[in-house]
């Protein structure tokens, strides 16, 4: 293994480099761009493999990897906001395909308005659609966890597709130090690829044709089964992964904590401001406030059993989303608020379209928390926001 | 590949004749092959729109359930082996 200092980005293309991915379907869109840009430059180079095809859409990007996969070649693409949105469709083709695929996003808001800047909205918006869903909380876990993808996706108890979550700019963009597994390690950690079934002329099959109701619900209901089955899938690999390649992340559960144990209070969020908010952490910590957090990093499957064990029993916990479900909050908080019950839960929404929220924040909104705050959700802004300067274009009769 | 877990079900079925494509009692010609003639060369396979023409011994069969009689089949046989033949 060596040590590089890379962006998130640059990991995501190594982790698909390593994986020895077979076909890259890419369409670019802010901020995923520079992973198949990094992809174009090591294939130029003629350090990968990868077939990369270039599509006129993200919807597109989605169909040709999805294509690969069919036919039985480990396939990958990235994408980010309008960009997942826009190939929404197809992300319910793949998953209900069950072939597996990995992706990841580079976390970004969704218009109207234009908003290249980060938030989880694009991401979330997924959580419906089969596919499992991981969250990079750095770029170091974006290479391990697009790695472990491909191992999760392809177990037979499993059969479904994956995707990364990434913060935009925050993670995809920053630069820091990331320990690069050798390809010897990733050999033996990722088996050549298993799927159901392939595409092949000597022994067709017919993908997808149309299925009476009662034989459709009960594929529904296999896709259930196996999202609810990969959450012990993901921690066995995990700990395989830990073991063959390094433990410096421990990934032998689907979330994280730190000083939770002994906390009174908890918060709970996904991704790269977890930095922030353990720093606020020990801050309050010495100050006497017992708190601690815990970082989801599988919102799919969704472990019902690590949440209970970790949250049931404190005083109170706190979710901070930065995407929304408009009129409900947050949905990482309506996730929290229906597995735990006895326990007070609130919600902050906040970060959104790249709002900075830092350990400042982080060490105001936990202490308002612990006095108590009075509403379930709550929508808070770092800065003071001015009058905004919008209207309609003409009055209204 | 053993895929014996019994919650896993994937939505792919074996391809087979539909019933929507048979031909019925409205075609008017018929396609016949000269068995004689016919060199074997599959272009009318190739360009058989309802893929009704079946490679068989090196020569080629018409499946007249499905074939519509539209004629494609004789007109690109390099060796006019098929005729369209009325069935009025
Ligand atoms: S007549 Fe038309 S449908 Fe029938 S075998 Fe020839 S090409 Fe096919
Ligand atoms: S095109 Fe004519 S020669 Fe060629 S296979 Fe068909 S019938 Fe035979």
């Amino acid at each position: 293994m060596i040590r590089k200092i890379i962006s998130g980005n640059e990991a995501v293309a190594t982790a698909v480099k390593l994986a020895r991915v077979g076909l890259t379907g890419i369409y670019p869109i802010t901020p995923q761009t520079s992973i198949i840009e990094k992809l174009a430059e090591m294939k130029a180079q003629g350090e990968i493999q990868t077939e990369i095809v270039r599509v006129e859409s993200e919807h597109s990007a989605m169909a040709a990897t999805y294509g690969a996969a069919l036919a039985g070649i480990r396939a990958f693409t990235a994408t980010a906001s309008q960009g997942l949105l826009y190939m929404h469709e197809m992300v319910w083709w793949v998953a209900g395909s069950r072939v597996p695929v990995v992706m990841v996003v580079g976390t970004r808001a969704v218009g109207a308005p234009w908003n290249i800047w980060n938030e989880h909205t694009d991401f979330t918006s997924e959580r419906d659609s089969g596919w499992i869903m991981a969250f990079a909380s750095n770029p170091q876990e974006a290479l391990d966890l697009t790695i472990q993808a491909f191992r999760i996706s392809e177990d037979e108890r499993v059969f479904l597709p994956v995707m990364v979550g990434m913060d935009g700019f925050i993670l995809s963009h920053t630069k820091t130090n990331v320990l690069i597994p050798d390809q010897e390690q990733i050999d033996d950690y990722l088996p050549p690829r298993r799927q159901p079934y392939v595409i092949d002329p000597e022994d067709p099959v017919e993908i997808g044709n149309m299925f009476p109701p009662e034989g459709y619900m009960k594929l529904r209901e296999s896709i259930h089964l196996a999202l609810k089955n990969s959450e012990d899938i993901i921690r066995q690999h995990g700990r395989e992964y830990n073991k063959k390649v390094s433990p410096m992340i421990d990934y032998s559960t689907l979330n994280s904590s730190y000083r939770l144990e002994d906390a009174d209070y908890a918060v709970v969020l996904m991704g790269a401001w977890a930095g922030d908010a353990m720093e606020a952490i020990d801050v309050l910590r010495e100050k006497g406030i017992k708190i601690g957090m815990l970082r989801v990093r599988y919102l799919r499957p969704w472990s019902e059993k690590e949440i209970r064990e970790n949250l049931e029993g404190k005083k109170g916990v706190l979710v901070l989303d930065r995407s929304t479900s408009f009129g409900r909050g947050g949905p990482l908080y309506i996730e929290v608020k229906s597995t735990i019950r006895d326990t007070e839960v609130k919600d902050i929404v906040t970060g959104l379209g790249g709002v900075t929220v830092g350990k400042s924040d982080m060490i105001y909104l936990f202490s308002k928390f612990v006095e108590g705050i009075k509403e379930d959700v709550t929508w808070y802004y770092p800065k003071e926001v001015g009058k905004l300067d919008v209207r309609t274009p003409r009055d209204i009769e | 590949m053993s895929l014996l877990l019994d919650y896993q079900y994937f939505p792919i079925t074996k391809p087979g004749k539909g019933a929507g494509g048979k031909t019925g009692s409205w075609r008017v010609v018929k396609p016949v092959v000269d068995l004689s003639k016919c060199i074997g060369c599959k272009a009318c396979f190739m360009f058989c729109p309802e893929s009704t023409i079946v490679p068989k011994g090196g020569k080629v069969t018409v499946d007249y359930e499905y074939c519509k009689g539209c004629g494609v089949c004789s007109n690109v046989c390099p060796v006019k082996a098929i005729s369209m033949v009325s069935e009025t």
